[in-house]
């Protein structure tokens, strides 16, 4: 029985090939879609699992909560977090400190040459940390190698990297940050890629410079302390004790702005972006709702193509339900029949979607910049998902169709009398108007969000970002004297137009923020952030004075320039008024000697801060060079080279501001070509099947159209009826879709402190798209149909 | 073998009650051969509906084979049309997707027989109709009469003890048409299957062993076909 209507089944599709066609290409495309936003999500969701106490590793963080509601948060502790933890609370098993460091690691053979160097972020960390952590030890083991100071653990690719191999590597010695040799005392298994501590060079604590401060107000994200909880506890049985020690830390505080910690779950790590982590991996759980929200409507689209295909087919296979019926089938024996023939569709649907999903994923990959496996012997939770793919689909596509073919009365419809849904508002236009919905909201948001980066790409930011390239430089001392040096080679370097020693670019989230006072008395409102950088930084990055002048030359703080927002919070209307007030920073008394105009000094998303900028040599650790924009890529081998030259102990870093600012909007540009993929996909299913539905109503109507076109109608009066119910669908379509596309985008645009304004323009725009594809789609079909000699269509009554 | 009395159809619109059967009530044994005549709109198709319980007559009572089906479950209905009932149509309506061979067997897949004895029982009824170098064609490969023998094999091949025939000749040539009436008196007296046709053509109902007179929903006369 069941060999024969699959037979049957093949012999249907085959026979209706065009209908078959498109209900395989909807939904072999929308289930693409959704194994590539599935495989996605699983990677995500499978961050930090491969942790065997993953359940119980919690992670200290740190957030201040300011006077006037401003909060701030980071993923770091201060130093004497740790032992205080493993001091103070006995419900902790193990407490271990770790500390991320960016630095030079230099190996060297035996008379003393380098072999290898390179910047990489190194971390200190307490061999608790691996009791925490389990990592697979193929040399050494924790406790031992990194108890004693000046040890070293590598990674198996970082050790073969360094030594060629790693069993060579045990009891090599390299250095950090030029310091003391330290010893290769383990090597352990490359981490995943999935993972939230991606340590590749670990050094024991105690090598730590800074592994004995007992500063609770020093806090830095590279400080992080994790946890073991006992076994049998909840973390929330520590609130109390935790509150009560807080306290008596911090009882001296008395400042506007409160410091305090909390415990965050190691399974909270990666989908959390208010603290951050090691990896910098990070994807907010509604984000990875969104995402598969997305594939759950290109699913239904395709879904809803296939039900109003195979309902608008039905009475065609009315005889064939009659016949069975009368010779003894059951309702329900129809119905699995039909089910049966839907899931061929599907099943072959999914092969081809597999396939689609092999083609595509190189391109997600290069996109979320991650290794997404679509391995299913590696995962077999991806067959799982396939299958029930499957039948989720057969079912929700299958099921409906099939119970309303299973349902002719047999006597109707071996007349071939049956009539489905005639006239009124059917299921069907119901539930076209609903996938058109889909369809529209997808395009708005498109067209919203790309109009929304583009703004951020073309706004002025207050300064000018072309052609400056920022180049890192060696901080420790000697390398400091040589700086003077550099800028005059650099600044008579062909091609080069300006260079400035600074800390932080215009634009950055490096962000130090600090109190200060005017004429003496403190500000406790808000506190600046401060910039170092020497007077040539405003002509490099066309930041325009307003007022004053720029500092004088100078390696020490002798004066203030500050921005209009300052003069804003500091409620000065007038430039000049600002000028002469004697500021207090960081210790460093002097005079506002000028203001300059706003620039941006973050991404988009935020407000400008006030900003204080003064010149202070120790601070310096990039220089920035301003080039001719069409020697560019030239300009900055030279500068390579003579960077190389000067310091050669060091490893150049360089790269054009523009990239660096492109890296802001990262998540948006992921997400505008996510949406501009999806909204194609959804197009082309609701597109493909409005033109199997035309097709079918053209053919249903042909003896209408033919009766009419004898009684006189022109081609064009036909056209004009049969595409009239389509059109106004899409168009109710699009007034349903509205409402909802506008709550979404304002929701979205809200992330944005400089957004575009929302006008009626791109919801206009996706009406005349969606109603313009329509009429083309539905024209082609119709004019055919209106164009066949009435002759055809009249001798077969 | 069917009884049926008093059988009454209408459809009421807007009040008014438009009748298709008027107290019909006759009864037919195992073995007959009855054809229904009558002109069109008399209720031939609606009786004979009612009689394959596709339809349910507004009043009256129905026995089939001594049990009253006058309404009857889904599930029993089924029972009759696997193991009792066989239809022929004017249309022939054969499965547009299916081979002549399997046409044949679909009744068999859905009585649950073997498939080894579903074989043999196809292979049996296409002998006896001389179609087995036609199996494995498709309806629409086929003349109008020789689909109808399809019709009527797949009807038999279950071995019902009644067959229902709507106008089983209305779309054949008359040579056809001969054939196929040959072939419902051959199974009439060869294999004592109960046989009502409906039919417009006397030459048709006189194969029959009786002919039953239908004007505007009553029975107008019984006659013994005599031969």
């Amino acid at each position: 029985m069941f060999r024969l209507n699959f037979k049957i089944a093949l012999r249907n599709l085959w026979k209706n090939k065009g209908y078959t066609f498109i209900n395989i290409a909807g939904l072999s495309i929308g289930m693409a879609s959704c194994i590539l936003i599935f495989i996605f999500v699983r990677y995500q969701l499978s961050f930090d699992q491969q942790f065997e106490n993953k359940d119980r590793i919690y992670r200290g963080v740190t957030d201040w909560k300011s006077a006037n509601g401003n909060v701030d948060a980071t993923q770091g502790v201060p130093i004497p977090f740790a032992e205080a933890m493993r001091t103070n609370f006995p419900q902790f098993e193990k407490a271990a400190a770790i500390r991320a460091s960016r630095g030079i690691i230099m190996v060297s053979d035996q008379s003393g040459k380098v072999t290898f160097k390179e910047k990489e972020r190194a971390y200190y960390a307490e061999p608790d940390f691996f009791d925490i952590f389990n990592f697979t030890w193929l040399a050494g083991e924790p406790h031992g190698a990194l108890s004693k100071p000046n040890t070293v653990a590598l990674s198996e690719e970082k050790a073969i990297k360094y030594f060629g191999d790693w069993h060579k590597a045990m009891g090599q010695t390299l250095t950090f940050k030029k310091g003391q040799p330290l010893k290769v005392t383990g090597v352990f298994k490359d981490m995943p890629e999935n993972c939230s501590v991606p340590l590749q060079v670990v050094i024991s604590y105690v090598s730590y410079d800074r592994a004995n401060t007992k500063s609770w107000s020093w806090v830095s994200s590279n400080s992080e302390c994790y946890l073991l909880l006992k076994k049998g506890l909840h973390i929330s049985d520590l609130d109390n004790a935790f509150t009560k020690f807080q306290s008596t830390v911090y009882k001296n505080s008395n400042k506007g702005e409160v410091q305090y910690h909390s415990f965050q779950a190691l399974n909270d790590i990666h989908y959390n972006s208010r603290y951050g982590n090691f990896s910098g991996k990070m994807m907010e759980k509604k984000e990875l709702y969104g995402l598969a929200i997305i594939g759950a409507f290109l699913l239904l689209t395709a879904c809803i193509n296939f039900i109003n295909l195979a309902t608008a087919q039905a009475v065609n296979r009315s005889k064939e339900v009659g016949v069975r019926k009368v010779m003894g089938s059951g309702r329900k024996q129809l119905i699995m029949q039909f089910l049966g023939e839907t899931m061929t569709i599907t099943l072959i649907a999914v092969l081809i979607a597999c396939a689609l999903t092999e083609v595509a994923l190189p391109y997600m990959q290069n996109l979320f910049k991650e290794e997404i496996s679509f391995s299913l012997l590696e995962h077999p939770v991806i067959f799982l998902f396939l299958v029930s793919l499957v039948l989720v689909v057969s079912f929700l596509a299958g099921f409906y169709p099939a119970m309303i073919m299973s349902g002719f009365s047999p006597a109707l419809a071996i007349k071939n009398k049956v009539i489905v849904h005639s006239g009124g508002l059917g299921l069907r236009q119901v539930l076209v108007v609903v996938q058109f919905a889909i369809t529209i909201i997808l395009i708005i948001s498109t067209l919203i969000i790309l109009k929304q980066m583009n703004y951020m790409r073309q706004k002025p930011l207050g300064f000018n970002p072309d052609a400056v390239a920022v180049v890192a430089m060696p901080e420790d001392s000697l390398s400091k004297i040589k700086y003077d040096n550099f800028k005059a080679r650099l600044v008579n370097m062909p091609g080069v137009n300006d260079v400035s020693y600074f800390d932080t670019p215009p634009s950055s989230n490096d962000v130090s923020e600090t109190d200060f006072s005017v004429n003496g008395k403190d500000i406790k409102d808000f506190q600046v952030r401060t910039m170092h950088a020497d007077v040539q930084y405003f002509n490099t990055f066309g930041i325009k004075l307003i007022a004053g002048k720029l500092l004088t030359k100078s390696d020490t703080t002798n004066g203030y320039v500050v921005n209009e927002a300052f003069l804003r919070r500091m409620s000065i209307p007038d430039p000049q008024a600002a000028l002469g007030k004697l500021l207090k920073v960081d210790g460093a008394k002097a005079r506002v000697v000028g203001v300059v105009k706003d620039f941006n000094d973050k991404s988009l998303h935020e407000e400008i801060s006030p900003i204080v900028i003064s010149s202070n040599k120790t601070n310096y650790y990039n220089v920035a060079v301003k080039m001719d924009s069409k020697q560019m890529l030239n300009v900055i081998k030279d500068v390579e080279q003579l960077w190389n030259t000067t310091f050669p102990d060091d490893v150049y870093s360089g790269q054009f501001i523009n990239e660096d600012l492109d890296q802001y909007y990262a998540t948006e540009i992921v997400m505008g070509t996510l949406f501009k993929v999806f909204s194609c996909v959804i197009i082309f299913i609701s597109f493909i099947g409005l033109f199997g539905l035309i097709s079918f109503v053209a053919s249903q109507r042909t003896r209408e159209v033919a009766i009419r076109k004898v009684l006189g109608a022109s081609n064009f009066e036909l056209v004009k009826m049969l595409n009239g119910s389509f059109l106004l669908m899409v168009f109710l379509s699009n007034i349903a879709a509205w409402p909802l596309a506008y709550l979404f985008i304002r929701g979205w645009l809200s992330g944005f402190a400089y957004r575009i304004d929302l006008s009626i323009w791109p919801f206009a725009l996706a009406m005349l798209i969606s109603m313009g594809i329509t009429l083309v789609t539905v024209s082609f079909r119709s004019y055919k149909a209106a164009q066949t000699n009435p002759i055809d269509a009249l001798k077969y009554e | 073998m069917i009884k049926l009395e008093n059988i009454e159809k209408y459809y009421a619109n807007k009040g008014l009650k438009s009748y298709i059967l008027r107290h019909v009530s006759t009864t037919i044994q195992q073995g007959e051969f009855v054809s229904i005549m009558g002109p069109s709109g008399a209720g031939k198709s609606t009786l004979l509906n009612i009689l394959g319980m596709l339809e349910e007559p507004t009043y009256g009572t129905y026995e089939f084979m001594g049990e009253n089906i006058t309404s009857l479950n889904e599930r029993k209905r089924i029972e009759l049309y696997r193991n009792h009932i066989g239809f022929v149509f004017q249309a022939y309506h054969l499965i547009d997707e299916m081979t002549v061979a399997e046409n044949i067997e679909a009744p068999l897949l859905y009585k649950k027989i073997a498939g080894a004895e579903r074989k043999s029982r196809v292979a049996d009824v296409l002998d006896r109709f001389n179609m087995v170098a036609k199996k494995d064609l498709f309806p629409n490969q086929l003349s109008g009469g020789q689909q109808q023998l399809v019709g009527i094999a797949r009807a038999l091949v279950a071995q019902p003890s009644i067959i229902l025939a709507d106008e089983p000749t209305g779309n054949l040539q008359s040579a056809q048409a001969l054939q196929i009436m040959e072939l419902f008196k051959k199974l009439n007296e060869e294999e004592n299957i109960t046989i009502i046709q409906v039919t417009h053509s006397e030459v048709n109902a006189a194969y029959g062993t009786r002919i039953l007179h239908l004007l505007d929903g009553v029975i107008k006369e019984y006659l013994q076909v005599v031969l």
